[in-house]
């Protein structure tokens, strides 16, 4: 009988705990949510259709701030800029363009939230697949996201060389 | 007199005690003895291999050709993240190397296998294909192709160690090479 009582209780302890988290996500779920939509909304297969692009565009450009910063810098390759949502959404539209299909995901990722909560930096691994291409291609990234309006929105995104 | 006996068994030829001695040995190997020692076995080999395998060796498929041929695209290898604790990495280990910053105990999903050519406060640099460490022609046994490159020297810092892939062929804008820092090594390649 005791025992069934501190199992009971150990069952809705746990429960609570569990509604809690799941009522009150921490900064690095909420962040890592985002992360995997973004990723989700750069992917595209060989069969979406235009307005299916154009809305994932959309979709992408709305997990940016409206200052958003890109730089892209891959050694053998030429540095590429973006500056707001609209670059984004362009170069988003223009890569599905341009290649068939193209898969990507985060599969490692660090997130830091600094002191004041409203700020974070994720330091993550991008794996990207084109279609028609053997190589996958694997590049350490750097995404500074700001709390605005209650919303982890992306500030800044960065390459990061590994090897230096 | 030569009599040529079948010693095939035949399970229709069993006697009621030799039937049942059968059936015992089939579940003697399906579930041993006593099915809760089996079961208790099972969950430590279950148990004990996720921990192996989730955080001490990694196992990993190589992806692309920049350590042909010693290591050749999509073979297995494991990569032992206990290697280094009780000695520091050497010259000439084939090592996984963690793209993002490490935090905690969490192994990376994705890593570089480069081999370790140049070790802390050493100096780096490619003179015709040769690797000078410190002005000395280094003596690279495991490089089979030929190489031209060419590169600056490059001081390595008190915690920084100097990888390159063993594929030199290819062209050295193509490769990923160059100062790795320490926390960032995870481990030796096991094979």
């Amino acid at each position: 009988m005791k025992w069934s009582r501190i199992l009971l209780l150990a069952v809705v302890a746990a429960l609570a705990v569990g509604a809690w988290v799941l009522l009150h996500p921490s900064p690095e779920h909420l962040i890592r949510k985002q992360l995997e939509g973004v990723a989700h909304a750069v992917s595209f297969g060989p069969k979406e259709s235009y307005l299916a692009r154009l809305a994932a565009a959309q979709r992408l450009a709305g997990f940016f701030s409206t200052n958003v910063e890109v730089q892209i810098n891959v050694p053998g390759h030429q540095e590429n800029r973006l500056a707001g949502r609209e670059e984004i959404q362009q170069a988003a539209l223009s890569a599905q363009a341009s290649v068939q299909a193209l898969s990507v995901t985060f599969p490692d990722i660090t997130i830091i939230v600094n002191a004041d909560q409203q700020s974070a930096v994720a330091d993550l691994t991008l794996q990207a697949q084109v279609a028609g291409q053997p190589d996958m291609i694997v590049q350490e990234m750097k995404f500074t996201l700001r709390k605005i309006n209650g919303n982890w929105l992306i500030i800044k995104v960065e390459t990061v060389r590994t090897l230096s | 007199m030569l009599r040529r006996v079948d010693i095939r068994p035949r399970m229709m030829d069993l006697r009621p005690s030799q039937a049942r001695h059968s059936n015992s040995w089939l579940r003697n190997l399906a579930i041993g003895r006593n099915l809760k020692t089996t079961l208790v076995r099972a969950a430590v080999l279950t148990v004990g291999c996720v921990v192996i395998f989730t955080w001490v060796l990694l196992p990993v498929r190589v992806d692309g050709i920049s350590m042909a041929p010693n290591y050749s695209n999509h073979s297995i290898n494991f990569v032992n993240r206990f290697s280094y604790i009780r000695h520091e990495p050497r010259r000439g280990d084939v090592v996984g190397i963690r793209l993002t910053s490490p935090r905690g105990w969490s192994a990376p999903h994705i890593m570089f296998l480069k081999r370790i050519i140049g070790l802390p406060g050493e100096t780096i640099s490619f003179v015709d294909g040769h690797v000078r460490v410190n002005g000395r022609t280094l003596d690279e046994p495991y490089e089979k192709w030929a190489c031209d490159w060419n590169l600056a020297p490059v001081a390595l810092g008190p915690e920084e160690y100097f990888v390159v892939g063993d594929n030199r062929s290819m062209p050295k804008e193509d490769h990923t090479f160059g100062r790795a820092e320490r926390s960032r090594i995870v481990g030796k390649a096991l094979l």
